[in-house]
């Protein structure tokens, strides 16, 4: 089996606040893998660490394969980014923005013009080609970044809660693209508090709660996991197996105070 | 009208403006940074106002000068209505909404304004007890200037308020064109002050002229003031009906909404909101655009970047407003100096040096506010951040370092003084406070994440850049001691850029450093 990503052994905490607890992950090349968890969970520090824009505290994480503290910039090559929200720089306008980032991310002249005028058609954005990113509407801010995260068409494409602000033909825009992505060999690594949308639009998903692995594959293995039968949804998995894991933290951190 | 509802308004309006001031230290640390760091400038020119009061005899002048000023305040605040009547965003939502009549927020809304006015205007009210004292001014004169002031306060934000009212209400043409021509007539009578026409502001019967008569007059003594009186009350009055009948209609569905900025809030949620709006008022200039995938070369093109983001946020303008002035003042101290004309290199130097400390300082505060929130894109797409740190840094040093030398170039060979060291310490001080900013701004924003307070950056970086300017301060005095003749000048060019190449080379490599080490 051959991961895009890969995390062994993933700890990180902030202020003394354990974010990461030893969390272990493996995304599929060719997948739309989707990442849910309770709020405070875990899932942004776990892609930011991706990304590079956190620093583990120990572990390890390969993109590709290569740990990506050997090769801190090479690997970004590979990927596309969208934070949750999006700070974008407000004095540009669309296109050069999506040139900028096609500069920067070392792509050829004449692509950039080529998978702009793709990019811009796709997301509808060809009127607001020379308007500034200040003028934007929250949602049109959203297709900027995604457009900008697609300009040099990376093979892992990583989204933090990419569907937050989007209108809903926005919405099935991006499964669409999703979907012909993985088509392509691509994969799309996703962040998302929409279990519906992650039980339609997922290959594969990972549970995290207190920065730990609760569970993870496609939707049959996490029913068989949380025993809640054939028909439940990913909702109901998702329900009893959060519960179970605070059942066993709490147990955990007793038995830590040596109160059983 | 209920009184009741215009005081808990008024209470509310001001709770909302001192509210953010309780909310941070650093922004009760810029109160009174900003009190405290303008007395000892304001001790200085009470002293100087009142020598300059004791040697003069005519004082037509002195009326000129301060009914300019005064009609100026005007222009401002009538210009301000051009924008029509703007309301907070909470206002909008809370106040507007509500069974408040418009006369009454009005009423509400002018007396806070006044009350954010007089904490801005504190270091005046100390300003104006040394000009008291220093003058030996009677208890009635002194009250008498300070009725004036109110009067003309108070005349200034009814026009204000009953401007931008019959903007919001008519915004045709006319109202414009109403507005503008009320400007152009307070401002055509200045001609008079740069030019031989024989019009001036003592000619004509402005508020400001009044104003500036009976302040004049009350500090020299004069007795025949009546008339003066009689017409700033007048015009007072004027105003007051202006807004009266104004505050009759109901603007509200008219008004236009602006985000809840207080003066106070030093938070970087604030200097985003302010640059944003920035960003709107100069794109309005036109968007032309000098930033295409064919440059061959990555850092050219992070340059260009940078200098679009200087020119759309209006960075650009700020630092040619600053040297324009800084040009007048070095212009005004020359003509004041004409028969010393070896004070005149000091001058020039000692203002290029004081200005040019602020413009990097500049530069990088609004990079922050405007850009490092959007670091995350560098650091996720796999670029060398070094280029980009490079970027940056070239950019400020270039647009700090040229406007400076061109400044110093046309004013010495004006006054034909020799510009080298003011030349040296523009450069070395564009270089290594450039710097140094970035360097201290990375490092805070590291250690504290991208709300660090910018006062403290502001201080930090200012101690910084003097201390290791301190050795090209030294050889820069030497120079204008010692006149080290063409060939030692020249070699102290060299070893001052040498020097400042080399701080600004360790600091970028540092900067690099930090910056791929922020956790965002």
């Amino acid at each position: 089996m051959t991961f895009i990503v890969e995390l062994i052994d993933v700890w990180k905490s902030y202020n003394g606040i354990q974010a990461l607890r030893g969390l272990n992950l493996e995304v599929r090349k060719g997948e739309i893998f989707g990442l849910i968890g309770p709020n405070g969970a875990g899932k942004t520090t776990t892609l930011k660490i991706i990304v590079g824009l956190l620093k583990m505290d120990r572990g390890l994480v390969k993109v590709n394969g290569v740990d990506i503290y050997e090769k801190p910039y090479e690997y970004k090559k590979l990927i596309g980014y969208v934070p949750e929200s999006v700070s974008l720089p407000d004095y540009l306008t669309v296109e050069e923005f999506l040139i900028y980032s096609g500069k920067i991310r070392g792509v050829s002249t004449k692509h950039i013009r080529e998978r702009i005028d793709h990019l811009t058609n796709l997301f509808e954005l060809e009127d607001k080609r020379r308007s500034l990113i200040v003028s934007l509407s929250k949602g049109m801010r959203q297709k900027v970044a995604i457009a900008s995260a697609l300009i040099h068409d990376p093979d892992l494409l990583i989204l933090d809660e990419p569907f937050i602000g989007i209108d809903p033909m926005g919405q099935h825009l991006l499964k669409e693209l999703f979907s012909e992505r993985v088509k392509d060999g691509k994969t799309v690594f996703i962040s998302t508090h929409m279990l519906d949308t992650a039980e339609r639009l997922c290959d594969r998903v990972a549970i995290i709660y207190k920065g730990q692995n609760v569970a993870s594959g496609d939707l049959k293995i996490l029913k068989q996991l949380s025993r809640t039968g054939e028909n439940a949804t990913l909702e109901e998995v998702f329900l009893k197996l959060i519960e179970e894991a605070e059942v066993k933290s709490t147990r955990d951190e007793m038995l830590k105070r040596g109160r059983l | 009208m209920r009184i009741h509802v215009i005081l808990n308004l008024y209470i509310f309006k001001v709770k909302m403006l001192l509210g953010t001031l309780k909310a941070s230290k650093a922004s009760i640390a810029l109160l009174i940074f900003y009190t405290f760091g303008l007395l000892p400038g304001l001790f200085g020119l009470s002293l100087t106002l009142s020598n300059a009061v004791r040697e003069t005899v005519d004082i037509n002048p002195c009326i000129e000068q301060l009914s300019s000023i005064a009609s100026l305040l005007m222009v401002f605040a009538i210009s301000l209505a051009l924008r029509g009547y703007t309301v907070f965003e909470y206002e909008q939502n809370i106040i507007l909404t509500s069974p408040i009549k418009p006369r009454e927020y009005l009423i509400a809304d002018t007396f806070s304004n006044l009350t954010s006015l007089s904490i801005f205007a504190n270091p005046l009210v100390i300003f104006y007890l040394m000009i008291v004292y220093l003058l030996k001014l009677s208890i009635s004169s002194a009250l008498l200037i300070l009725l004036s002031v109110l009067l003309f306060t108070f005349t200034l934000l009814f026009l204000k308020v009953s401007f931008s009212i019959v903007k919001s209400l008519y915004r045709g043409v006319l109202t414009n064109i109403f507005i503008l021509a009320t400007i152009f007539l307070l401002l055509f009578p200045s001609a008079g002050l740069i030019s031989d026409l024989p019009i001036g502001y003592t000619l004509l019967p402005y508020p400001s002229t009044f104003l500036a008569k009976i302040i004049v007059g009350l500090v020299y003594g004069l007795d025949n003031l009546i008339i003066d009186l009689t017409g700033l009350s007048f015009y007072f009055l004027l105003s007051l009906l202006f807004f009266l009948s104004a505050s009759m209609k109901n603007f509200f569905p008219s008004v236009s909404s602006i985000p809840f900025i207080s003066p106070f809030d030093t938070s970087m949620r604030m200097q985003n909101l302010q640059m944003e709006r920035s960003i709107r008022v100069f794109s309005r200039m036109g968007v032309i655009s000098i930033l295409n995938p064919e440059s061959r070369s990555i850092l050219v093109f992070l340059m260009k970047k940078e200098f679009i983001r200087v020119l759309r946020e209006g960075s650009l303008f700020t630092i040619i407003l600053l040297y324009l002035l800084a040009s007048l003042i070095a212009t005004s101290i020359s003509g004041s100096l004409s028969q010393n004309q070896q004070i005149l290199p000091y001058s020039l130097t000692f203002i290029v040096g004081v200005y040019s400390l602020t413009i990097p300082l500049m530069l990088v505060s609004n990079w922050r506010a405007s850009d490092s929130g959007n670091l995350w894109i560098q650091l996720t797409s796999g670029m060398d951040i070094y280029v980009m740190v490079k970027a940056l840094l070239y950019t400020f040093i270039s647009l700090s370092s040229t406007i400076p030398v061109v400044v110093v170039a046309v004013l010495s060979m004006i006054y034909k003084v020799n510009p080298i060291a003011p030349l040296i310490l523009t450069i070395s001080t564009s270089m290594i406070g450039c710097s140094v900013n970035l360097y201290v701004m990375i490092g805070l924003i590291k250690l504290k994440g991208i709300g660090a307070p910018s006062l403290l950056i502001g201080l930090v970086s200012m101690l910084l850049s003097i201390l290791l300017l301190t050795p090209v301060y030294i050889l820069v005095m030497l120079e204008l001691n010692l006149g080290f003749g063409d060939a030692k000048s020249w070699l102290s060019i060299v070893v001052v850029v040498a020097y400042s190449i080399l701080i600004t080379k360790i600091l970028s490599k540092e900067i690099g450093k930090n910056i791929y080490n922020i956790e965002l």
